[in-house]
């Protein structure tokens, strides 16, 4: 049966339910087009261009900054410096931290100190990009250099330089985590393996697009217009408030496509504030389009963690049973959205495995770097590589198949709801079933083969790798009082809102903000399916307006969520409209609401076709016909339909650091089939699969984009993309002439498979997913970790460039600290 | 400007290319403009006035004698070299090592006379051609003079060109009978700068006869590792012989250290890329 109401071109076949189809996006029409909209597209009457002036020092004294002979040159509207730019502000940005870290200051422009290289000390206005940058090195600046430290772990050292005076400490954030009994276990293990140290490595997934925004500060009616590829307008919103003096129904953000987002457009409201305040001073509109070195410097990094003393406890039979390590999170100059890290990690404090006895004593440190804000998978990511690394490393030491060995410790299948040793819920999944498709889809049997046939002496090496990761999604944002309990923060939740137009249209507004994850797509599925028409009939206004749109104070793309959340809210939403376009029908066919059914825009009573209305008759009656209606009726009915989905949370417990801290755990188990060639350390990936388990997929390809995305980033960062600075706090990789980017060259053909374990917590089954937990970065180490020998070091860095692996593999013949010891009980119950 | 202006002129004829040269200091010659553009934006360069050669159709042709020496024009590009029936005849390691200069749009445009002008020593081409033996013509408004690739290479960004000077074409002896080259690098990731890379041309008449060994990104030009030329002069054609000869590779060599390899790396992979790009070259002339 073909749909009869739709003007579109292609309408679609019916189906039973939209939901659980792989239809074609309706994004990519205009997408693949060159239709989309994005922040470089966009422009105000009388804008002027803005280019912000940078510190080439890490760490630096401002002695002075001259703007004079930039203003001399012709076309130049504004300069504004830090100093003046404090001068308009009413306090520094606020800080999620307590304690010291809640004093370190940030204002919109570096003031008297540069904290990074690429700090901007000022910023120019001028007639186009070209004069503002020319300008913009016209600008004087004498800065007079400051002692630098660049690791993470040193910054926490009592003589290291510090970068905040008013905090008097690089420690930004403190806090130990201490569930179950580590002493305990430690005490009864039958091995105790001890790892010196583990590197998660500072890096950036890479969007096509660079930041952008377009930014007035209306003189008359004091309304600070902010267009920009934001991904969360309203954080951004809620930070700059108060800096700027503008209450939040003075700003009016909106962000439309997004030319990729991984987190790394969440925080960039430092550059948004300077540019409200440079159209405050020139009277015009500022317009910035970042520069791609101007990205890598400046705009974000991910989190950089460094894991000491890690200790882990195993039984015999190899029973894992926790883990106790001190971790270093280095975040950079300023704190944007962290210490946020230092929390989010205990979303999956186990991982994937059934261990109960954690310790982890953590350390969230500034350093003269990029400030990092989060990164597909941020800081679970992190956490989840470190006990990856663990698994890999107990079964290279005391002889177990890491297959097994994981098996044995996953959750298992029976367990779920499960709850982890600090209150969280992991709510369904097959992990031992993921793992044995994954191997199945790589080949690894025929791999197996090959590698013993391969034998020494060729010089290559195949190694297998898993990486096991779970996606957790939809934050209990109460987790922020775990690292400030005075945060006024907790739950979370989004808003849609569905409307039937005059005519009878059907439109959803969205408060997200897509970044390729097909929310017009999804959305209208989800829709199509309650008013039982084609998702052709629906329209999805995407890209979030602040004037326009319906949102809460979380609304935005981030942290695997909006499968539950977002369609949450536009299930909701759709129901409330059906039920108000049913009671409007009842009316009008004169027949019980039981006994009407909907169909293709209309309503009929069943078994009547002929009894039928449709949604343009609804409209009428409700907009321009309603002296029609009974009284009551029409002044209560409106057909448009807010609808705001909160989850179920509670306030997490902020002195034992417990609690319902994500609501669903998507899987993602990787295998990773790599050779690695002896004389040189090159590692050639062979073979590659994906195993997604998102609970119910609402639509298939979407997720499977989802999962080749996440999986590309993730290959490219073990292998590739490193971000590294010299000890003057010099980025080496500034640009993509040091920075190898991912491209489709490198990354490997993926085969990906997916179970579905529906979730019994959200409203239709499905889980966020589209961070993918940083699977690759586990895999790929563990596929390294597989082809070195006993006497060789330990894989103990998340970042694997050739030299590395080449040290790796002849670490064993030189006799290098091999960076693990094996204690073990004797039968006398000694420790040998 | 993001291109501080500057003067354009696409001249007609070579001679007319070599005048504006001549008589204007800060003249550059313009070839496909994957490099200059690059330094004009990022300002490392003053240029105020750019000569258009591309377009010159005396530096735009390959030719192929009787004998298979190969004459290839500044400004071929590395797309046309690949697709080139002359070069894939007798040079086909040209032709391959042309196809993966990065990616097709900087195939369609740069070419091997900016190739080896620019002297950059991640640059593709100037290892190879020094393997080849290769001769460089180049002509001025005075004359016209030829340099042995060898020489040509002077460090970064630096040639044996004078001021005014023009690279018209580069030639290349043929690879007869029983020789053949061979190109290895290890590179970062697929389309990505190498870290160090060897290039190797390699006479084999049952032993080894004449070997010419050029080692890339371990100093600022291409250079010919001699040590392990003479050691493979007469040595057998094997896995082993060769592996001897590259030991010879040691601490003479002092490469750059940069994130995707330290010098000790670099140091250790030209003895790799050295031995498999010799096996490689005595592969293929093996099977002519
Ligand atoms: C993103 C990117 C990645 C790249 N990666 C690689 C790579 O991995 N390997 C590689 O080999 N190359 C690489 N290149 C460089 C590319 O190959 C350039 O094309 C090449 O360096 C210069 O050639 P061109 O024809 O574009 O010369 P141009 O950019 O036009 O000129 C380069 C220089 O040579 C001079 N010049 C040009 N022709 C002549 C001539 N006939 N006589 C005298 N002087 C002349 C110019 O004045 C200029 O100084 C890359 C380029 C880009 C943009």
């Amino acid at each position: 049966m073909s749909v009869t109401s739709s003007s579109q071109a292609a309408t679609r076949e019916r189906v039973r339910s939209w939901t659980g189809q792989s239809i074609t996006r309706k994004e990519d029409g205009r997408l693949v087009q060159g239709q989309g909209s994005f922040i470089d597209d966009m422009g105000m009457h009388g804008q002027g261009y803005a280019w912000f002036v940078r510190s080439p020092h890490a760490h630096a004294r401002i002695v002075s900054i001259d703007p004079a002979s930039a203003l001399a040159m012709e076309g130049v509207y504004a300069v504004l410096t830090g100093a003046e730019a404090r001068e308009m502000c009413q306090v520094p940005f606020f800080q999620i931290a307590p304690g010291d870290g809640g004093r370190i200051e940030e204002w919109p422009l570096a003031v008297d100190t540069v904290r990074y290289q690429g700090d901007a000390v000022a910023v120019v206005l001028a007639d186009s990009r070209d004069t503002a940058r020319d300008a913009a090195e016209l600008v004087e600046v004498e800065y007079d250099p400051l002692p630098v430290v660049v690791d993470g772990v040193k910054a926490a050292e009592p003589d290291a330089p510090v970068l905040h005076e008013k905090a008097g400490t690089n420690v930004a954030w403190h806090g130990t985590y201490d569930f179950g009994d580590i002493d305990w276990a430690l005490k009864n293990a039958d091995h105790v393996v001890k790892i010196d140290r583990l590197h998660f490595h500072r890096f950036s997934s890479t969007p096509l697009e660079c930041n952008g925004a377009v930014v007035d500060w209306d003189r008359g009616t004091g309304v600070v217009e902010v267009k920009s590829n934001l991904q969360m307008p309203m954080f951004a919103a809620m930070v700059m408030g108060p800096t700027l003096g503008v209450p939040i129904n003075k700003f009016s953000f909106s962000s439309r496509d997004i030319g990729g987002a991984f987190g790394n457009k969440i925080s960039f409201y430092p550059q948004i504030a300077a540019l409200a305040l440079l159209s405050k001073k020139a009277g015009r509109p500022a317009k910035w389009t970042e520069y791609r070195t101007e990205h890598m410097l400046t705009s974000t990094h991910g989190n950089e963690r460094t894991f000491l003393d890690i200790e882990v406890p195993v039984m015999a039979d190899g029973t894992i049973l926790g883990v106790k390590a001190r971790a270093y999170d280095d975040v950079g100059a300023y704190l944007h959205y962290e210490p946020l890290g230092a929390v989010i990690w205990s979303q999956v404090v186990p991982g994937c495995y059934k261990f109960k006895n954690v310790q982890v004593d953590f350390t969230t440190t500034v350093t003269n770097k990029c400030p990092v804000s989060p990164n597909r998978g941020y800081s679970r990511m992190q956490h989840l590589w470190m006990l990856e690394r663990i698994v890999d490393i107990v079964a290279h030491e005391l002889g177990f198949d890491p297959v097994e060995l994981r098996k044995a410790n996953y959750v298992q299948p029976e367990d779920y709801p499960y709850q982890t040793p600090n209150g969280c819920v992991y709510d369904s999944g097959n992990l031992p079933l993921s793992l044995d498709m994954a191997l199945e889809l790589a080949d690894v049997e025929v791999w197996r083969r090959r590698k013993l046939e391969l034998g020494t002496g060729t010089g290559k090496r195949i190694g297998i790798g898993i990486g096991s990761t779970l996606d957790s999604g939809t934050n209990n944002f109460g987790q922020a009082r775990i690292v400030n309990p005075d945060l006024p923060f907790s739950g979370n939740g989004e808003a849609a809102f569905a409307k039937l137009d005059l005519y009878g249209e059907v439109n959803i507004n969205l408060g997200t903000t897509p970044q390729g994850q097909s929310h017009e797509t999804t959305a209208a599925q989800v829709a199509a399916d309650i008013l039982n028409m084609s998702p052709d009939q629906v329209t999805v206004t995407t890209g979030f307006d602040q004037a326009h749109n319906s949102f809460v104070g979380f609304s935005g793309t981030y942290a695997s969520q909006f499968a539950v959340t977002g369609l949450g809210a536009v299930m909701g939403a759709v129901e409330k409209l059906r039920d108000e376009i049913l009671e409007v029908a009842s009316f009008a066919l004169q027949a019980p609401i039981d006994e009407l059914e909907l169909g293709d825009g209309a309503c009929a009573v069943r078994g009547e076709p002929a009894r039928a209305i449709p949604f343009i008759g609804i409209a009428n009656l409700v907009y321009t016909n309603n002296a029609v209606l009974p009284i009551e009726l029409a002044s209560r009915v409106t057909l448009n339909c807010r609808h705001v989905y909160v989850p179920p949370f509670q306030v997490p417990d902020t002195e034992h650091k417990t609690g319902n801290l994500t609501l669903t755990y998507s899987s993602q188990i990787h295998v990773c089939v790599v050779e690695v060639d002896e004389e040189t350390g090159v590692v050639e990936i062979l073979a590659y699969s994906a195993v997604d388990d998102c609970g119910k997929r609402i639509n298939p390809q979407v997720v499977e984009g989802q999962v080749h995305g996440a999986a590309g980033l993730g290959i490219a960062a073990a292998l590739y993309e490193s971000f590294e600075y010299d000890e003057d706090g010099q980025l080496q990789e500034p640009s993509f002439y040091e920075y190898h980017a991912g491209t489709a060259r490198d990354i490997p053909g993926i085969r990906s498979g997916s179970i579905e374990s529906p979730s019994p917590f959200t409203p239709n089954g499905a889980k966020g997913m589209g961070e993918g937990g940083g699977a690759p970065l586990h895999a790929v180490c563990s596929a390294i970790q597989d082809v070195l020998g006993k006497n060789d070091a330990i894989v103990a860095d998340s970042h694997n460039p050739w030299e590395r692996v080449h040290l790796l593999l002849h670490s064993g013949e030189r006799g290098d600290p091999r960076g693990v010891r094996v204690v073990s009980r004797g039968t006398e119950g000694a420790w040998v | 400007m993001l291109l501080k202006s500057v003067e354009y002129v696409r001249p007609d004829t070579v001679p007319e290319a070599l005048d504006l040269l001549r008589s204007n200091v800060g003249a550059a010659p313009l070839a496909g403009g994957q490099s200059l553009t690059n330094v004009l934006k990022h300002r490392v360069a003053s240029v105020d006035l750019l000569v258009d050669i591309s377009a010159l159709a005396e530096l735009r042709s390959i030719t192929r004698t009787a004998e298979g020496v190969i004459e290839i024009g500044s400004c071929v590009t590395y797309d046309e070299i690949d697709h080139s029936r002359e070069v894939r005849a007798g040079h086909d390691i040209v032709a391959r090592v042309a196809a993966h200069i990065e990616d097709q749009q900087i195939r369609n445009r740069g070419t091997i006379g900016g190739n080896c002008c620019l002297s950059d020593p991640t640059n593709n081409l100037p290892p190879l051609l020094v393997a080849l033996g290769a001769t460089m013509n180049v002509r001025s408004a005075g004359g016209s003079r030829q340099v042995a690739a060898e020489d040509f290479f002077k460090g970064y960004f630096l040639t044996a060109l004078e001021p005014g000077e023009l690279l018209t074409s580069v030639t290349i002896p043929p690879l007869l009978s029983g020789v053949g080259a061979g190109y290895v690098s290890v590179s970062v990731a697929a389309d990505s700068k190498a870290i160090v890379r060897a290039a190797a041309r390699v006479e084999v008449k049952g032993v080894i006869g004449e070997a010419r060994v050029v080692l890339a990104r371990v100093a600022s030009v291409p250079v010919r590792h001699r040590g392990m030329e003479d050691a493979l002069r007469g040595a057998p054609p094997t896995a082993e012989s060769v592996r001897a000869a590259a030991a010879t590779i040691g601490n003479e060599l002092e490469p750059i250290a940069d994130s995707h390899g330290s010098s000790q790396y670099r140091r250790e992979m030209a003895r790799v890329v050295a031995q498999r790009a010799v096996l490689e070259a005595i592969a293929e002339g093996g099977g002519k």
